[in-house]
């Protein structure tokens, strides 16, 4: 009788597998089969199907030209900005261009200013009236009944006031000089040039003022260490239209979206508990 | 018993069968293993076996910065410039954000996707802009994240953008279990995105909602990839960590504004060193009207929401 058998029957315990697939229960013998089956189907899966990163999605993305600046290169890249035809509706000349060594402006033969190529998107705010009415030419002003300052139809959206609505108004000699229209002047008679507008702005928005010397007011770029490099800081009229200050509504740029693109049609979850990350 | 001879060692029939058996168990170990082979495109062993942030030498750190770069390279096609930023002597940062001024535009949300190389797809963001009723109170839950008007701000509501507030008691880093987050002292809280082990514990404690989970491998279009890089802060991440606002790290530390700062439109956000009594932060805090999200939760956060009037 050999070794484990007494009568024919069992007297150690089974052990697996051997055991098992040949003495044991046939359901689990038909288990095992089945499951040694499927990993020989798997392995051999795996063998003739070599290992391949998935190509890289490409997803339609927002655009770095839909940001008003890039934020790697504020301010400094305004000007390529303008050449790639980003959104420019917030840039101000002075951004690039230094009011202490301003571009030379080029006429044409009928005296129209030369737009640069780089600018043919650029919608040139009228700030300086001296560009088209030189000092030589004075504009003789007309006005309404009630004193108020009647702007030509030529000017229509070029400057629109709504700016300084209160009952002490006289429109544009709150800052204007009555006899030369290139120059300023606060309310109480302190004479300013043009390159002063932000004292000016001081004159009568005084806490605004001190917030901004501070810097708690306005854009800023650049460098906070001061002893590391430059802080880039705005000027008045460099965000605000000093004919119309009030900032107009912006277009937010898209909202949170998981994945990317949403099918067709579909609309943005609307619910603010959608365990969207 | 022709057929038992175990006496004598091993008949040829269970020979066969036990060798038929341990070979189709081998294959099937092997087919279960099949899969890991593709984690060598992912991982190299010295990643594997690279140090905890804190314990590496300069001369070790400068190895692991270089095999970063080459990761960063063969994935990408550009090489960056991955440094470790140190924090500075005597300065703390402190973030302080004009809730009357900001109008809800989203800028800083891009801005910060694109300076600090957020994955675009899924899409992780740092910043959230919630638009809030105008009713008196900050209740988080009563925000909407998902707005899309025509044109911001719409009356009747303000926005209010949330981020990492950079707690001074955080309870991140509380309950993180392998220490893989810390806070420095500047005060930026950072991951070392190498032994995070994805547990999310520090998702689950964030009160401000601030931090993101990379369920799958972030996707980047190489030419979107923003090359300067540091090593706590805006370095490609794996598939399986944890990421959040740093404060542009790679920008702040060599004295430069974050990217949201710099990209309001509004100039709603203010950045700058608490410690410099100069700084325009001080200012804020000396002068106007704070505001602490969830100040009852003691987590003593830098991020400051202020009101001009």
């Amino acid at each position: 009788m050999a070794k484990g058998w007494q009568d024919g029957v069992r007297n150690r315990p089974l052990y697996w597998p051997r055991d098992y697939l040949m003495n044991g229960d046939p359901k689990a013998r038909n288990v095992l089969a089945l499951l040694t089956a499927l990993f020989l189907a798997l392995a051999v899966g795996f063998a003739l199907v070599p290992a391949q990163p998935g190509a890289p999605v490409r997803v339609p993305i927002v655009p770095r030209s839909a940001l008003a600046i890039a934020p790697m290169t504020v301010r400094i890249s305004a000007a390529q900005l303008v050449k790639s035809g980003g959104d420019v509706s917030g840039l101000d000349c002075y951004a690039c261009h230094h009011k202490e060594s301003p571009p030379e402006i080029k006429s044409d033969a009928a005296h129209r200013i030369v737009l640069p190529r780089e600018h043919t998107d650029l919608i040139l705010g009228m700030r300086n009236c001296a560009e088209c009415h030189p000092p030589s030419d004075p504009v003789k002003l007309d006005y309404d009944d009630s004193g108020n300052v009647i702007v030509p139809k030529a000017h229509k959206g070029l400057v629109s006031m709504a700016h300084g609505r209160n009952f002490r108004n006289e429109n544009c000699y709150n800052c204007h000089d009555r006899d030369q229209l290139d120059q300023l002047h606060t309310p109480d008679g302190e004479k300013l040039k043009f390159e002063q507008a932000t004292l000016l702005c001081a004159s009568c928005h005084g806490p605004t003022y001190r917030d901004w010397l501070a810097g708690a007011h306005g854009r800023t770029a650049g460098y906070w260490d001061r002893s590391a490099g430059p802080i880039d800081r705005q000027e008045c009229a460099s965000c605000h239209d000093p004919h119309a200050p009030a900032f107009t509504g912006l277009i937010p740029m898209p909202g949170p979206h998981l994945l990317h693109p949403l099918p067709k049609g579909q609309p943005a979850p609307s619910k603010p508990d959608d365990h969207a990350l | 018993m022709p057929f038992d001879t175990e006496e004598d060692g091993m008949s040829r029939r269970s020979f066969l069968r036990t060798s038929t058996v341990l070979s189709a168990g081998v294959a099937a170990v092997a087919a279960g293993l099949a899969p890991l082979r593709k984690l060598g495109e992912f991982t190299s062993v010295d990643q594997f076996l690279q140090k905890y942030y804190k314990e590496l030498t300069p001369q070790e750190m400068k190895t692991v910065l270089e095999r970063i770069e080459t990761e960063v390279q063969r994935q990408y096609g550009v090489r960056p410039h991955v440094r470790d930023y140190k924090p500075m002597n005597g300065v703390e940062y402190v973030y302080a954000l004009n809730l009357t001024r900001c109008v809800g535009c989203r800028k800083c949300v891009h801005a910060c996707v694109a300076e600090n190389n957020q994955s675009r797809n899924p899409e992780i963001q740092y910043i959230r802009v919630l638009k809030m009723p105008n009713d008196g109170t900050f209740d988080m839950d009563k925000g909407d994240h998902n707005y899309a008007p025509k044109s911001v701000p719409e009356p009747g509501f303000f926005f209010m953008p949330v981020q990492c507030h950079q707690c001074k008691n955080p309870p991140c880093v509380k309950v993180c279990p392998v220490k893989a987050t810390w806070q420095e002292p500047d005060g930026i809280t950072v991951i070392d995105y190498n032994w995070c082990i994805g547990c999310r514990y520090c998702e689950a404690a964030c009160p401000y909602f601030a931090r993101r989970f990379n369920f799958a491998s972030p996707s980047i279009p190489s030419e979107q990839l923003n090359t300067n890089m540091s090593y706590l802060g805006n370095r490609p991440r794996y598939k399986g960590v944890v990421e959040k606002c740093h404060f542009c790290i790679q920008r702040s530390r060599v004295g430069r504004y974050p990217a949201c700062v710099e990209v309001c439109p509004t100039g709603s956000r203010k950045f700058g060193n608490i410690l410099d009594p100069k700084s325009e932060v001080s200012y804020i805090l000396k002068n106007k009207r704070v505001l602490v999200l969830k100040a009852e939760l003691g987590t003593l956060p830098r991020f400051f929401y202020y009101f001009d009037i």
